[in-house]
């Protein structure tokens, strides 16, 4: 597989100075530049929010550090969680005194890592929650709903939390806001070809030219079915209806959708599944607000796509709706 | 008795070996996984072989120096761990010069109990902790060195061949589930032969 890379091992490191160069609203931080923070720094008494994960899904995780979003991010070489030391820089830099929400998703290194973190950086008086990602509605169960993956869905609880915090609530407010947003949120994803790791000698999965996997995590984990590949309308009504039977109880007739390529997947062929998606939704009664189309969430040149529905109610929808801006993200 | 100088030709010769094990770790991981263990140990134990170490240092610093290396060099699950343990060792051997073979097995004992909470794990998941813990068990009552290694090298590849047809039940590989029977648990691979690669030293 062809890449444009000078050297593999640098592969992270000179993405990450090209990334600040262009976006000037961000700046590299920690003693292995493997902090990204906003450039202007933290406001006193805001609660800070940190995300953080390996490297490969720009714009995921540091292209949402910014004003209504995220204050760090922390980030490791590509599909390695960020080790330990990059975790404290990131709580501290994101610390002003009124505590730190850490937003990530559910993966074992990162959960290891951030949870050292913090028991580390509690010694010094900062106070940090976390909230898990877990909106891969493939990777396990309902039962088992504390096992699954964070993926793209979490972008609505960088937002949500993000906006929170902005306007000055307390910590635990940020942290309701932002667990009720995971929880509000379902993904799944399709793939039709993987991607390849810098320096690895092959494809992190093998798939045929004519198939596609349906439920594929973003660093190529096993789906639900593999088969020959089937029109988008077809593609987008499974992945609707499986994404629908899991809607949270309670929850009322207005979502957010986030049609998203995994890399390779280009906009003409996300809004060919978003066309069909919102009409399935009318369909079903349900009424889209503030949809996403575009690459949010990607895992390099993967080719695919994913759907994320988030199940709104009014709190979620104000905060999903306040001002915010990143490299790749804007609203109001 | 160890001495911090025989922690470091530990690490010298773990990364000695690493030369020749990094593509069979690669390769064991790729096959439910990203293919990077073996690249990854090979950085860690490479900065742990570079850590200056004394003879007659204090036994708890090298070993949290080493901690703090690791901790630094990856970020990966697996490495993580590893961290874990040595802060263990780090932290029962703090003010000390040497390390009785008799305390290696309690301490290994206490470092799995601390990896399974790192980790969110059990015993039987199909992981590095499980061989380890095996291990723990296996070299009590070891009064010296050589016997220890002799019995962690025996139990630690008997341990790797009780689980291979076991299915994971953790982490990205519990996802595959039946497909995992029949796979050596990349991490579990590593320690064995590292173990072997380190034994020799004493």
């Amino acid at each position: 597989m062809k890449k444009l890379v000078n050297r593999a091992c640098d592969y992270v490191d000179e993405m990450l100075e090209g990334l600040v160069l262009a976006h000037p609203s961000l700046a590299l931080d920690g003693e292995a530049k493997r902090v990204v923070r906003r450039a202007q720094g933290m406001r006193a008494g805001k609660v800070g929010i940190v995300s953080g994960g390996g490297s490969g899904h720009l714009p995921l995780f540091t292209g949402y550090v910014g004003r209504g979003l995220l204050d760090t991010c922390s980030i490791g070489n590509v599909f390695e969680g960020p080790n330990v030391a990059s975790c404290m820089e990131a709580i501290k830099l994101a610390s002003s005194g009124a505590g730190v929400l850490l937003l990530y998703g559910n993966y074992g290194g990162d959960r290891m890592n951030f949870d050292m973190a913090s028991e580390m950086l509690k010694l010094d008086g900062i106070e940090t929650r976390t909230v898990l990602g877990t909106d891969d509605i493939a990777s396990a169960a309902p039962q088992d709903i504390q096992k699954r993956r964070g993926v793209a869905g979490i972008v609505y609880a960088y937002k949500v939390a993000g906006a929170a915090a902005e306007v000055g609530d307390d910590l635990a407010e940020v942290a309701r806001v932002a667990q009720k947003a995971v929880d509000a949120t379902r993904t799944i994803g399709i793939a039709l070809a993987a991607c390849q790791v810098p320096g690895a000698d092959k494809p992190t999965f093998a798939i045929d030219d004519n198939e596609i996997e349906m439920g594929i995590g973003i660093h190529g984990e096993p789906g639900i079915w593999r088969d020959t590949l089937r029109p988008a309308d077809a593609v987008a009504g499974e992945m609707i209806e499986r994404l629908l039977a899991e809607k949270p109880t309670g929850s009322g007739n207005r979502v957010s959708i986030l049609v998203n390529s995994l890399g390779a997947t280009p906009l003409e062929e996300l809004f060919i599944l978003y066309r069909k998606v919102a009409s399935l939704l009318k369909e079903r009664g349900l009424e889209i607000v503030q949809p996403l189309v575009g690459p949010y969430v990607t895992s390099m040149e993967m080719a695919g796509a994913s759907i994320s529905v988030c199940f709104l109610d009014g709190e979620l929808e104000r905060l999903l709706a306040a001002p915010a801006e990143c490299p790749f993200w804007r609203v109001g | 008795m160890i001495g911090a100088s025989e922690l470091q030709r530990a690490a010298v010769r773990a990364h000695a070996a690493m030369a020749n094990l990094e593509q069979e770790l690669n390769a064991a991981d790729a096959k439910l996984g990203d293919g990077d263990t073996g690249g990854m140990l090979a950085r860690v134990v490479e900065r742990l072989a570079s850590v200056e170490v004394n003879d007659g240092d204090d036994l708890g610093k090298t070993f949290g120096t080493y901690a703090r290396v690791a901790a630094a060099t990856t970020g990966s699950s697996l490495g993580t761990l590893f961290a874990t343990a040595l802060l263990v060792f780090g932290n029962v051997t703090r003010g000390r010069t040497t390390l009785d073979a008799s305390e290696f097995g309690p301490i290994l004992g206490e470092a799995c109990d601390a990896m399974l909470k790192r980790g969110q794990s059990q015993l039987g998941d199909k992981t590095v902790i499980d061989v380890i813990d095996a291990v723990s068990k296996a070299v009590l009552g070891k009064a010296d060195w050589l016997a220890l290694a002799a019995a962690a090298r025996e139990q630690s590849s008997a341990t790797l061949n009780l689980f291979r047809d076991l299915p994971c039940k953790i982490g990205r590989a519990r996802m595959f589930g039946d497909k995992s029977r029949g796979l050596d648990d990349p991490g579990m691979l590593a320690f064995v032969r590292l173990v072997d690669a380190v034994s020799p030293a004493y």
